[in-house]
Order: C-alpha cells, then structure tokens, then sequence
C-alpha cells in the first residue's frame, strides 16, 4: 500500500512539473477578461449576455478571452485579483454588486483598464474605469406598450425580482408603456423577494393570470422561469427580459425587453483594440445607441402594426420626445 | 363577496398544493429511510441530482415518466452509497449525509456542464414532453375546482398516493412492522431473524429514490428545467417536515401542506400594495412552521436507534 | 528491504487507524483523487487542474493572504457547528446566526461613533450577542416547547436572510439609490492599512515596493488571528472548564447528565448560545475587515453550510477546525481558477470536498483495506 501511495505521489508531481512548464501560456495580443456576479456564467441573462459579447468579440478582433464566475459576494475582489494576475487589458465586472470592488481596484492599480456593467460612478469615475449603465426603462416601456396593445382583458402583470432601484426601472418603463397603449388598463405588480425561487414565480403569475391579467412581463432572473412556464401551461403571454427568451416558450412569450449586454461589451472590446478605451466616463446604453430593445423575435407573435407603432415610439424616444420614467416620482410625474 | 373569497382561496389552495409535492416526496424519504434507524441528512443532495437528471431525461428523451423513474434511480443511487457508508461500515451518518449533499450538487453541475455545451441550466423540456396534468380542462373554466386543479400536474396526485402507500406499508405490512423494529430495537430484531443490514439498505435506497422523485417533481412539473438555485434549500425544509410530522408519513405529509400554505399565503398577501415590507411577509411560512411548533406540535421524539449504527459482531 | 517495507505498512496502518489526524490526511487524499477521476473522466487533465489550484493557492503572498480571508469565517461556523456537536446538539443554523452577525456589526459599526480602539470591540461584542440570542432561541424553544433544534435552526436561517433584506430597506441604513447598507465607520475598520493604501502616498509608495503591494491589497485583517484564539478559547471551554464537563456530559448522555444533577435545559440553551456567537463572530469580522456593509442577499451564502463540512472534517475538534476551515477555504478560492484556465468545470471541488468528507465518514473502509492489505504482504 505505502509503495502504491509513494509511486503515485512521485507520479503526480513528475507529471505536474512536466505540466508546468507548458502551464504559462502567452498570447500575443489583447487580452479581455470578465468577472460573473453570484449568477454565473449560464444565468441566461446579462453574464450569459456579457460572454457572448466578449466570444463575438474574441472571433472578430482575434483577442483572448476568459471569464470567471463568483459564488459569494465575498468572491468579487479575489477573482478580480486572479485576472489581474493573469495579465489582462480590460477586466469587466459584471452587475452593479462589483461597483465599490471596482473602484477599490481601479485605484490601486492605475495601469489596468477595468470597466462594469450597470454602474456609473458619475464624476468619480477613475480613468482607468468604463462605468456602462442601461436604460431599462425604455425596453420596457417598448413591451408595456405592446402588452397594452395586445392585451383583451385589460389587465396585465408584472413580476420583480427583489425590489431595488435597478429593478424599479423595469417597473415604471413597463407601467408607463402599458397606461399609454391603454389608459384604462390595470396593471398587477408583485415582488418575489427572490431571483431563485421558481416556484413562487409560478404562483404569483397563476395568481395574476387567475385575476384576469392576459400578459406578464418578469424581471426576475430564475423567478421568471416559474413564470413563463405559468404562461405555457394556462395558455397567456408573458414577456421575457434581458435577453431573448422567446426559446423557453416560442409559442407565449410574446417578446422580451432585451438589455444588449453583449453589444455593450463588444463595443467597449472594439475601443480598446482601436486604443481608444474610453477610460474615465460612464457610458449610457439606450435605444438611441443600440444597447437595448426588443426581441428580434417579437415579429412572430405581435401584430405588425403594433411592431409598427413601436417603430414610431422608438424614434420618439431616440429623438427625445419621449422621455420614459424610471421611478416612482417620474412615472407619478408622468402620468400627469 | 363569498365569490372572491372562495376563488382566492382556490388559488392559496393551488398554490399549496404545487409548493408541497416536492416536499412531500422528499420528506417520505426521509420518514422511510429514519424509521429504519438511519438519519439521512443528504435528502437536498439527492433532491439536486434527481431535479437535474429528471431535466436531463425529460430533455434528451421526451418522456416524463422515464425521466422522472430515472430522477429516482439517480437518487437511489446516492442512497446506496449513503447506505454503503452507514450501514455496511458503520459510518456517522450526519457525516455521511453532509457529504451526499456536496456530492449532489457538485456532480449535478458537472454533468449539466458535460451534456448542456457547458452549461450550469438544461435546455426547456416542451409542455407535452412534462408531466400530464389530468384534470386540466375537467373543470368548467373559472369554477373553483379549476382554479385548484387545473394545472396540477400528476406528481401532485401521485404523492398523496405514495403517502398513503408508505404508510399502509408502515403500519399495515410485516415488512413496515420489520423495518420499524429495525429502527427501534435492531437487536432485538435481529434475534428474531430479522435482516437488519438488508432492509436498512433497503429503506436508505428508498429515501433516495423519493428524494430524486421530489428533486423531479420540481424540474419536471413546476418548472422545465434544471438550474443551481432550482433546490436551495428544499431538502432540509422537508427533513424538517418529516421531524416536525414525527417521523410519520401521514405527519410530514400535513408539515408539508402547512408550509405550502404558508408560502401560498405570502404570494397572496404579497400583492396587496399594504404597508408591511415584502421581506416580512416572505418570512411568514418560516415563521409560521416555529409558532406551530411551538404551539400544537409539542415534543416529539425519533425511532429510539434512529443514527446509531448497527453491528452485529465486531467484523472487523 | 522487505523487512522495512513490512514495518513501513505496518506504521501507516497505525498512523492511519490509530490517529484521526493520519486517517484524515488519508480521506483528504482519497477525497482528491475522486476529483482527479471525474476530471479525467472530462477530458481534462487532473495534474494540471491541481497544478493550477496549488498555484493558485501559494505562488504569491496574496494569494496566500486570500486563502486565509477565505478560511476566517469557515473557521468559526466550523467551530461554532463542532461546539454545538460536542454538547449534542446539530446546529444547521450557523448560516443565519452568521447573517445577525454581520447585520448587527454594521448596524452597531455605522450608528455608534466610537473611539478606534472602543469601536471595534463594542461592534464584535454587539454581534456576538445577538447572533448569540439567535443561536440561543432554538435552544430556548429545544428546552422549553421540546422543538428540534434541526427544524428551528433551519426555519430561523431563512428568517434571518429575509430580516436582513428588510433591515437593508429601512432608511437611514439603506445607502440611498443602492442595494447596501451605509458602511460602518472607519473607527470600526479592522482591514490593516485601509486608509493609508488607498491614500495618495500609499499607493505611491506601494507602486515602488511590489511584495507589499500584492501582499496588502488583499483585504488583510486581524480576523484569522481571532479566529485562532477563538479556536483556543472553545478548546479550553469544552476540555478544561467545568461548563464544558456539564455541557459535554449533557451531549455524551442526556439522562445520565440529568441523573446527575445537571440542568440539561438550561446547559442546551447556553450552549446554542455560544455556538450562535462563534458564528456571528464569523459575520463580525466579515463586516469589519472584509466587506464593511451588507448587501441585499437573493439566496443562501453558504458560511454555515460550509461549515458543517469544516466541522465534520475536523472531527469537530477545535483546533482541527483551523486545519480544516483553511483546507477548505483552499480548495474554494484555489478551485476555482482552474475555470479561467482550462475551462474545467470548478464544481469539481464539491465533489473533491463530498468525498472527503464521505471519506472521514467511513474510517473502517479503510481500515479494512489497509488490514487486507497487509495481511496479503505478510503471507507473500
């Protein structure tokens, strides 16, 4: 026994040391890394999003890229440091729980980039710092407005996952969206308290669904799951989020509010190869800049007039015309 | 009036009903697997590899109940290792347990990783390809009892029926009455003839294969797939179902319900726009499970050799 | 040779069976080549994979530093989990005792303004208590209304993640627009250096001294030196006081405790008390020396539950509990680099702790093998 163990102890570390002379690995160009909040990297949402981005990114520029994801919160600041380490020219945080991680390391390494998704620090933002913010509200405002269009029985629904500003966002674009297409509407809006429990998801779309509400917008991470199965089973529409979910029920959700993460990250990718990393700014993605909108997909399901007049309102928007509400005060404001 | 009240409480009793099956299975599981002497305290780990390979099945196969039989063999077979450690070599079985709820979840997300293009979430499985929902469309739309039942899917039926089974095995068969004088006298038992390692084995795998069927009961009927967060937390909510029900089946069967209905409670009072703050309410069904305890339950007690490992000479 | 070799065997056997230390040591071993297994299995290389991980772990003082960061409240959820089991109680609610204690420091670190060397003191004794009187209330309703401590201690854990968000919500705590709670004051910082490394002339002076620089940015704080003393402290408690015989005497065997003129009641309160104050500790010394506010929370942590692990692979043993809090802290931070660096799945190291665990759970296995083993030897 003791000589299988001393054998396969030499074994091991003969192995390892061949192993790690090849282990450090070089490329020639840039290279981009990202940092995936308590989600992970299959969240199908923003860090789903986010890599997509960064693999388009990698095909298009020839770059490296490479990600790693958190478990804890407390995970943020060590993984940073491992990216540091492995010699990165950008390193993405992504979602706005990394925002302080950031600016701590930012300020400790003034050589390295580091840029964040939906973070701005305003006028404290480090050069070597991208803070790039999303204005929900206004995909939301787009899919509120189609639901208020689509809906038959004037009532439609919405489902948040933890109730913060971020999330208030998707609220009050969405509630305005729908009092627009039809002010007689009457909007449910309920909180799950959870971005993992599918289950209740379920029960307070069945819930709303049961109150008469034909359509249910969620943005609520693995709540939403619970939702849109809702949709699927008692045959209603729900309307996905962040990221086109038309896949997980092709024939309910009518359309998603996507947050084009992705084109974000890509965008930022293109800038630094060009050497023009926008260090010290917040950079604002909406519909004027193309980071976000609505599913490609909406075409199947939603009329296409109605596709048309969200055409119309999207221009408004991009001109200004439009200001859409993001929180309780503007959207009060607003209804005036 | 009476009208709305009825049709709310409907949708609590839904509600209840879909919170409580995954529940339900699992706490079974655990009723079988303790009754025979063997604390199981893996039932989230197996809960997690049932839930993902019920998904996985579902998904690649397109059969539920082939999906939902392999989600219990799966779970069977970390039985049979919690049973290999506990029974067979004596092992400490919270010990044991714990390291089947790390196993669960790692291997889940291994596997996922290796079938799903490295992917931690499995692909959506198509409503005809999940469980059937037998009494969708029985009812006349918006009466009470399709409020209820319309979307129940058969896992739902299916757990009462196995909690009337279990117990009807339990306290009704010379088979029940054996594995219960495992868990309380296993000498005596043994004296009498009784196989004690073999049923011990045999209730272990079982509480397995109930805790992957609750893990399918989840990915297979509730939702349509399998992520990490799918189970947080479920397996121990039902461990503490089947400890609050006292080790019973028809006990953990009623734990199982309150919690349902507890938690159908804060999705209905969660949408009136009150002056409480969500969280508080969130908090109510776990709230509610410690002042039950607190005030009906009273002391209960576990079979008496309920996590002593037995040993019938020193073999070793 | 074959002489040695026999005598060789035969002092592995011994050191293997005869002492927990050398049959944990075995299990840890086993534990990893479980892991190496389902690795290869993958496609992946498994020498690499842990090549990476010990990288990972040792090739700069940061990471070293990060490692121990990491182990600190595993540490003492682990001693607060292996207390409790030596008194006969499972407590499963080390979680949330650790969640009352980092709300209860930042609540006690933002709203008291303090001296320094007061503040940090009356923001740990703060969370002490109260995660103390969380721990302490399933023993209360153990002792009083016979309620399983299994089942209180897993319900209050999710009460106290909801309190915690609710708590994050209320004004004058929330940081307006934000998700977190204010940061506690810097009086109450224990984080070495805080201000200065983030000052002009420390980051100046850092940029000039490369091993400071990697070693300090790493939140380096006293906790890993608390926790040591903690560990110290419930060895004395549970081997040399006469609480710890009345509370080891109540978890070896209640009746006979009872018998003997021990109050059972009031012995399992006190001692779910001080297994909620280590554990509270734990999210203490989170707060002030790591991450000095807290944030809104979607779903379990994990602190306490990996703590149960830490416990068991300590054999609930104080001072294994160091030893084991920092090989799991290890194998989590370290672990998870063979993601960004063979794209190997990091979940590996679940199922690296699951066997180990699984492992220490059956030390006849073992020993049976080792016995076959030496018995074949000898008759060759």
């Amino acid at each position: 026994m003791l000589k299988r163990i001393i054998t396969i102890f030499v074994l091991v570390l003969f192995v390892m040391s061949i192993f790690s002379c090849g282990q450090v690995k070089k490329e020639s160009g840039i290279k981009i890394a990202m940092v995936t909040d308590v989600g992970g990297i299959n969240d199908q949402s923003f860090n789903q999003s986010a890599w997509e981005g960064l693999t388009r990114a990698e095909k298009e520029f020839a770059i490296a890229v490479s990600y790693l994801e958190s478990t804890q919160d407390a995970d943020y600041s060590p993984n940073m440091e491992t990216l540091l380490d492995a010699g990165n020219n950008l390193i993405w945080g992504i979602g706005f729980k990394m925002g302080d991680t950031i600016k701590e390391k930012a300020l400790e390494n003034p050589d390295q980039n580091y840029a964040i998704i939906d973070y701005a620090y305003g006028d404290e933002t480090p050069a070597n710092v991208v803070g790039v913010v999303f204005k929900e509200q206004e995909p939301s405002f787009l899919v509120g407005y189609i639901a208020g269009k689509m809906t038959k029985t004037n009532k439609v629904g919405f489902v948040g996952g933890m109730k913060f500003p971020l999330i208030e966002k998707f609220e009050y674009g969405f509630k305005a969206g729908v009092k627009l297409a039809n002010p007689d509407a009457e909007i449910y809006a309920q909180y799950a308290d959870s971005f993992t429990d599918a289950a209740k998801g379920k029960a307070i779309a069945n819930q709303m669904y049961g109150k008469g509400a034909d359509i249910v917008y969620h943005a609520s991470g693995g709540v939403g799951d619970g939702v849109i199965e809702a949709a699927k089973e008692q045959d209603k529409f729900a309307i996905g989020v962040d990221r086109d979910q038309n896949s997980l029920a092709p024939d309910h959700v009518i359309t998603s509010a996507m947050k084009r993460v992705d084109n974000a990250i890509f965008n930022v990718a293109a800038l630094l190869v060009k050497d023009e990393f926008p260090g010290g700014t917040t950079v604002v993605y909406g519909l004027k800049e193309g980071g976000v909108g609505i599913a490609p997909t909406s075409y199947k399901l939603v009329p296409a007039e109605i596709l048309e007049e969200v055409e119309d309102l999207t221009a408004k928007i991009i001109s200004g015309e439009i200001i859409v509400p993001s929180t309780p005060d503007t959207f009060a404001e607003w209804m005036k | 009036m009476i009208e709305t009240i009825l049709s709310n409480l409907a949708l609590i009793l839904g509600t209840t009903l879909m919170y409580s099956t995954p529940l339900i299975y699992t706490s079974l599981g655990g009723v079988l697997s303790e009754n025979s002497g063997v604390i199981n305290i893996g039932l989230e780990g197996m809960m997690v590899i049932g839930a993902f390979i019920g998904a996985a099945i579902g998904y690649y196969v397109g059969n539920p109940w082939i999906a939902f039989i392999g989600a219990g063999v799966a779970g069977g077979l970390f039985g049979l290792l919690h049973a290999f450690a506990s029974v067979t070599f004596g092992a400490n079985q919270v010990v044991s347990g714990i390291a089947i709820n790390f196993l669960g979840i790692g291997i889940a997300l291994f596997l996922s990783r290796i079938f799903f293009e490295g992917a931690t979430m499995t692909k959506s499985i198509q409503l005809d390809n999940k469980m059937p929902r037998p009494l969708n469309g029985v009812f006349p739309d918006g009466s009470i009892l399709n409020t209820i039942f319309d979307n129940q899917y058969a896992t739902v039926y299916l757990a009462f029926i196995m909690v009337l089974l279990i117990w009807f095995f339990l306290y009704k068969t010379k088979y029940g009455l054996r594995l219960r004088s495992v868990g309380e006298h296993p000498t005596a038992a043994d004296t009498l003839g009784i196989n004690v390692m073999g049923i011990r084995y045999f209730a272990v795998i079982m509480s397995g294969v109930f805790a992957g069927f609750g893990g399918a009961a989840m990915s297979l009927a509730i939702v349509s797939n399998f992520r990490p967060t799918l189970i947080s937390g479920h397996g121990f909510i039902a461990l503490a179902a089947m400890i609050f029900g006292k080790w019973k089946p028809q006990g953990a069967m009623l734990a199982c319900l309150l919690f349902g209905g507890a938690q159908g409670l804060a999705v209905y009072l969660g949408q009136f726009d009150i002056n409480i703050p969500t969280q508080l309410i969130s908090m109510l069904p776990y709230v509610i499970t410690i002042v039950v305890l607190i005030g009906f339950v009273g002391k209960s007690s576990a079979p008496s050799a309920d996590g002593i490992p037995y040993e019938k000479e020193s073999k070793y | 040779m074959k002489l040695k070799m026999k005598e060789l065997r035969r002092a592995l056997y011994i050191f293997a069976t005869e002492k927990t230390v050398g049959f944990t040591l075995i299990s840890i071993f086993l534990g990893l080549v479980v892991g190496a297994l389902f690795l290869a299995v993958a496609g992946f290389n498994p020498f690499r994979a842990y090549w990476i991980m010990l990288q990972g772990i040792f090739a700069k003082p940061s990471y070293i530093s990060y490692t121990i960061i990491r182990a600190t409240p595993l540490i003492l959820t682990g001693l607060s989990i292996a207390f409790a089991f030596k008194t006969g109680l499972f407590n499963i609610g080390a979680e949330g005792q650790f969640i009352i204690g980092s709300v209860a420091a930042t609540a006690a670190g933002y709203f008291l303004h303090l001296p320094l060397l007061i503040h940090i003191p009356v923001v740990i004794i703060s969370a002490v208590l109260a995660a103390g009187i969380w721990g302490g209330l399933a023993g209360f309703f153990k002792a009083k209304f016979g309620v399983h401590e299994v089942i209180s201690t897993i319900m209050l854990n999710w009460v106290a993640l909801y309190f915690q968000n609710f708590l994050i919500y209320t004004k004058g705590f929330q940081k307006p627009g934000g998700e977190t709670s204010y940061s506690i004051q810097p009086t109450a910082n224990m984080m070495i250096l805080k201000t200065w490394k983030q000052s002009e002339a420390g980051r100046e002076w850092l940029l000039q001294h490369p091993f400071w620089k990697d070693l300090l940015r790493t939140p380096m704080n006293w906790g890993f030196v608390i926790a040591i003393l903690m560990a110290v402290l419930v060895w004395f408690i549970l081997n040399k006081t006469a609480l710890g015989f009345r509370l080891r005497a109540v978890g070896f065997n209640k009746f006979a405790a009872e018998y003997g003129g021990i109050n059972v009641n009031k012995n399992m309160i006190i001692s779910m008390f001080i297994a909620g104050a280590l554990a509270g500790l734990a999210g203490a010394l989170q707060v002030v020396g790591v991450s000095h506010k807290v944030t809104l929370i979607a779903a379990m942590e994990g602190y306490g539950f990996d703590g149960i692990a830490v416990a068991l692979i300590a054999n609930s043993n104080a001072m294994g509990c160091i030893l084991a809090g920092l090989l799991f802290g290890a194998l989590k931070y370290g672990g998870a680099k063979i993601q960004p660096f063979m794209q190997a799945p990091s979940e590996v190291v679940s199922i690296v702790i699951g066997s180990i665990v699984f492992f220490i759970s059956i030390p006849k296995l073992i020993k049976l093998i080792l016995t076959r083993k030496s018995k074949k030897g000898g008759t060759k």
